[in-house]
């Protein structure tokens, strides 16, 4: 193993010991909330009752919950993993360790423990870029397991891999709020306006995404948003598109370079 | 041997306030270096910057033959640094603190034992969290991982705050361990006796810029010395007042600041007074400390 692989894998360590305690409760309550659904899920014979119900609604709220998709086994447990409580626990995930993983160190003082080893700066970057990952693979796994665990307790006519193009994706679009909070995290000098920088990209970006579908006039912004590439529904009606990967690998793997760049470049 | 530390012009420049102007400084392996000054005078941005930290607005620096920043990286596994204000991770106990610190030096804690030994640190202690620890074990458990690793060079920015007598004392003989392995010490400290009985040479850094360095004698050397001429009667002595600076005066007392090269001249003059004393002191490294910053 060479030094940078052992100092990354050493400050992976560290990061686990800081974060492990929360992850646990996280993935159980997504878990939970997914199996949760599981029970939810309209059964052949309620679909019309709650079809007549669903027409009941206005049409951007229809659109929001996702029109006739909404109403099959499939279309439906994917509304819980756009649902707000989904978003909010992995957003709390990303948020405390991207934050923690530089601005807080710097903040803290234990930075100047830190980087007077044999670490080399991009060492944290890649180090807290893995936490993010691994933490993302346990709750989006954890939902993953809810759901799958559910459908095999009450079959509704779907299997659990049919929703796991939806986690993936899900990993990936976290993934990279969880790049961009490392670049966040390698501008500030204190967790506090680190966290409160991501904490803002993400839920503008959550706005602005739930604004431009129910709006017209700002129905151009919704590329902006990087929610615009996660549409669970969407997945579960006509597969995952090619173009949603590579924009959330590509954003990613850009907010991981310039947050490179950047730590490369300041006082620690 | 290649010194333990260069530096050529280093500078830092924060906006318009100047941090670190020019410092040039040698540091040869295997002796222990003091380097004094008030606050803001420059001397944790100087450790900062050579351990990369910082990065320099001007000048080079090289620790351990390789020059800081991204170069220097791998050099680190055999520095330790003691921060003056330590920060360490609250929820972590002591043992897990040196442990994933003695990993991430990618070096044997080789001295650990006799370090935990001498500082009076316990397995019962250790095995707290860090949040528990008074400032002084906080401070015990910092100068054991600056130096479990046994590192060619600390970098020890005030070591002995916080610290009780008898630990300083063991911190000492830490210290003569650390000479005796040949270990280099970056020592930082306002206790200026101290830094008297422990250093082999000294720097002195005010607002940023280096006003003194060398060995304590010869900086000591260096320095004015303090005439205090005693008279046998009431005496007019005002024509010695150009050899130096005058700290007191009555008719029977002078008392002046005297540049070493003036003293004879001084004394050539004054044999011409009523004299019933003389003494000549030479300043204590707190006096030229002193001098350097009033």
């Amino acid at each position: 193993m060479t030094g940078s692989v052992r100092t990354v894998a050493t400050l992976l360590r560290h990061a686990w010991a800081r974060h492990r305690v929360p992850l646990l409760p996280i993935a159980l309550a997504i878990g939970l909330f997914q199996f949760l659904l599981t029970r939810l899920v309209p059964a052949p014979n309620e679909v019309n009752w709650m079809g007549s119900l669903f027409a009941m609604l206005p049409e951007q709220m229809r659109t929001l919950i996702g029109n006739d998709v909404a109403l099959t086994p499939g279309g439906f447990l994917a509304l819980g993993y756009s649902h707000p409580f989904f978003i909010l626990l992995l957003s709390a995930w990303i948020v405390r360790v991207s934050a923690t993983a530089i601005a807080g160190e710097v903040g803290t003082g234990t930075m100047d423990v830190l980087a007077s080893r044999p670490a080399a700066r991009w060492t944290f970057l890649m180090a807290g870029m893995k936490a993010v990952l691994l933490g993302l693979a346990v709750i989006v796994g954890a939902a993953w397991l809810g759901t799958a665990i559910g459908l095999r307790v009450r079959p509704v006519g779907i299997t659990g891999t049919s929703l796991l193009p939806i986690a993936a994706i899900a990993w990936l679009l976290f993934a990279a709020f969880g790049a961009i909070g490392l670049l966040i995290s390698a501008s500030h000098r204190d967790a506090g306006p680190a966290i409160g920088w991501t904490t803002a990209v993400i839920a503008g970006s959550f706005v602005l995404d739930y604004l431009a579908r129910l709006w017209s006039p700002i129905a151009r912004l919704r590329p902006l948003s990087l929610f615009r590439y996660y549409e669970p529904q969407a997945i579960v009606a006509s597969g995952t598109p090619a173009h949603v990967v590579v924009i959330l690998v590509l954003t990613t793997v850009a907010a991981l370079l310039a947050g490179l760049a950047i730590l490369a470049r300041r006082d620690l | 041997m290649t010194p333990a530390i260069v530096t050529a012009d280093l500078a830092k420049q924060y906006g318009h306030v100047r941090a670190l102007a020019g410092l040039s400084l040698r540091v040869e392996s295997g002796e222990i270096f003091g380097f004094l000054g008030p606050n803001g005078a420059g001397k944790t941005t100087t450790i900062r910057l050579l351990l990369g930290l910082l990065i320099p607005s001007h000048g080079t620096a090289h620790v351990l033959g390789a020059a800081i920043g991204p170069p220097g990286t791998a050099t680190r596994g055999h520095i330790g640094y003691l921060p003056g204000e330590l920060s360490l991770w609250p929820g972590f106990t002591g043992w897990h603190t040196l442990r994933f610190l003695e990993r991430l030096t990618q070096q044997p804690a080789v001295d650990r034992d006799t370090l935990l030994e001498r500082f009076g640190l316990s397995d019962a202690d250790l095995r707290r969290p860090v949040r528990t620890y008074s400032d002084g074990m906080k401070q015990k458990l910092g100068l054991v991982q600056a130096l479990q690793c046994r590192p060619r060079l600390a970098f020890l920015d005030e070591p002995t705050k916080g610290l009780d007598p008898l630990v300083q004392q063991a911190f000492y003989d830490a210290l003569a361990d650390a000479r005796a392995h040949g270990m280099t010490i970056f020592f930082s400290s306002h206790i200026l006796s101290e830094v008297e009985r422990v250093c082999d040479r000294v720097a002195m850094l005010r607002a940023g810029t280096l006003v003194a360095s060398g060995t304590i004698d010869s900086v000591l050397a260096s320095q004015r010395r303090r005439v205090r001429i005693a008279f046998a009667k009431a005496t007019d002595s005002s024509s010695l007042d150009r050899f130096g600076d005058v700290r007191s005066r009555t008719e029977s007392l002078l008392e002046l600041l005297v540049a070493r090269t003036d003293v004879p001249e001084l004394l050539r003059h004054a044999s011409g007074f009523p004299l019933e004393d003389v003494t000549i002191e030479p300043m204590s490294l707190e006096d030229a400390f002193l001098e350097h910053y009033r």
